[in-house]
């Protein structure tokens, strides 16, 4: 508990902690609420239109689009200890690692979820403030909200989780950032469009697959059909944050702290 | 006499550079044991595996007979300062101890008593970004002493400090010592060390050159004198 106690100061004590939580909540409540234009101008590409419980699942589903900022808080929580030196009064106070580890594992954990939650619920309320302009737009499927939320929570947790054990593999706090960014915005959408058997397995698509929505847009390279179930995706994802987790305890034993 | 940090052919290799080479030493309760080197002796990097930040190549550093990571509550045992960069620059002097003290349980009080025997008080909710060197290294040894440690272990602390920092912290080390605490610390301010330190360890290119009181160490030469005979002699 002590050790939680003192990542927990560190998480709410850095302003740029904060920061990662109004960016979050920036690019999520942007995604949902340029959706629904983008569906009504989008010539027919998407194949939806408001209309349809479809749209406004996938407009409202946007509303997790900030998770990128969980895996950089994620991130953040570990380079920031050795690119400001603190990792040296880290780990003279709590010279046992692994208990180190494990309460960053769960404050990163922590503010992930709250960072997808809040993001999400603000979206979510802005989504259903722009829809109010659209008369014809019909409501949510019965489950979207529920799901939408057990999704952010998921997400949040394994990507701050993954992003804290990239961290204790690239210490450096500038390359593991542009890293993940490059692999999140790049390398991840691309396996899905052009390798999407493939590329299902990878985070863009288990989180895709766990919202367990239906767009079939071949000429946007974008068909959720493809996906695996929501189940299958949520263990697998969870998978990858258990390897992930393991990676960074067994990568903190091994490494001198500079 | 009881040591209670010992130094038991400790080697530090990174790489091929061999940086603390079969390193035995002793330091006793009570004393004030200076650690004199050259820069790059390996001062840093043995008291680095000393304090379990480092992993020894081979051979162990001890305190009170067992390494540092098997100490239960090693801040209310020893403290430590190997440099001024251990605190979060964009939080205030006063955030950085309370994350220090959350995880050893230790009470706010305990902070604002520290804050005033290292005189920053009046600039504790200030962000460290904005402090001066003297400032940093005193919210350093703060952080030391937050435990009330029976051990300092401190690196360089004089580092950067101006002629009022140094008496500053000469004055510290006194009513340390004479508090009973043990403590070790490395300095090239060698005419400081001569009037501050009881015991002296002198290392260079790894090993151990020299260990002994101030008296058996120097002669009736000063510290400087022995410490620059005793090192050129490894050239």
């Amino acid at each position: 508990m002590k050790l939680l106690k003192s990542e927990w100061l560190k998480l709410i004590y850095v302003r740029s902690h904060w920061g990662l939580l109004v960016a979050a909540t920036f690019v999520s409540v942007l995604s949902v609420v340029v959706t629904p234009f983008i569906i009504e101008n989008d010539m027919g590409l998407l194949g939806l239109s408001l209309d349809q419980t479809a749209a406004i699942d996938a407009t409202y589903a946007n509303a997790i689009s900030g998770y990128i900022f969980s895996l950089i808080l994620g991130i953040m929580l570990i380079t920031g200890e050795f690119r400001h030196g603190t990792a040296v009064a880290t780990f003279l106070v709590a010279p046992k690692r692994v208990s180190v580890i494990g309460a960053k594992l769960t404050i990163a954990a922590i503010g992930g979820i709250a960072i997808m939650l809040v993001s999400t619920a603000l979206a979510m309320v802005c989504g259903y403030i722009v829809l109010q302009f659209f008369d014809y737009a019909t409501a949510a499927s019965e489950y979207l909200f529920l799901n939408t939320f057990l999704v952010a929570t998921i997400s949040g947790i394994v990507l701050a989780v993954i992003g804290l054990a990239l961290g204790t593999l690239v210490r450096n706090q500038v390359f593991a950032i542009v890293g993940a960014l490059v692999y999140l915005f790049v390398i991840d959408p691309l396996l899905l469009t052009l390798l999407p058997n493939a590329g299902k397995y990878f985070p863009s698509g288990l989180i895709t697959a766990m919202l367990s929505i239906d767009v079939n847009a071949p000429e946007l390279g974008i068909d959720t059909s493809v996906l695996l179930s929501p189940l299958l995706a949520t263990l697998i994802l969870l998978g990858y944050g258990f390897i992930f987790a393991t990676v960074a305890i067994a990568t903190s034993l091994r490494r001198d702290v500079d | 006499m009881n040591a209670v940090i010992s130094f038991e052919s400790l080697t530090k290799k990174y790489g091929k550079h061999i940086a603390v080479e079969n390193f035995s030493a002793n330091i006793y309760a009570g004393k004030i044991t200076g650690f004199l080197g050259p820069n790059g002796a390996g001062k840093s990097s043995a008291l680095r595996c000393l304090v379990g930040l480092s992993a020894p190549t081979s051979g162990k550093a001890k305190i009170f007979g067992k390494p540092y990571r098997e100490l239960d509550h090693p801040l209310n045992r020893v403290g430590t300062v190997l440099d001024n960069r251990g605190f979060h620059p964009a939080l205030t002097g006063r955030q950085n101890l309370k994350i220090i003290a959350a995880s050893a349980d230790i009470q706010n009080s305990r902070i604002d008593q520290v804050l005033d025997l290292v005189e920053l008080t009046a600039s504790q909710n200030i962000r460290m970004k904005k402090y001066s060197l003297g400032m940093k290294q005193r919210l350093a040894l703060a952080g030391a002493i937050l435990g009330e440690p029976e051990i300092l272990i401190l690196d360089e602390p004089a580092n950067g400090l101006d002629p009022a920092g140094i008496a500053w912290l000469r004055k510290f080390l006194k009513e340390m010592a004479q508090s009973g605490k043990t403590i070790l610390v490395s300095s090239h301010q060698l005419a400081e060390m001569q009037n501050t330190v009881d015991q002296v360890l002198i290392i260079n290119k790894g090993k151990l050159t020299a260990q002994g009181t101030m008296a058996e160490v120097i002669g009736q030469d000063t510290l400087e004198n022995a410490f620059l005979k005793l090192t050129s002699e490894q050239q």
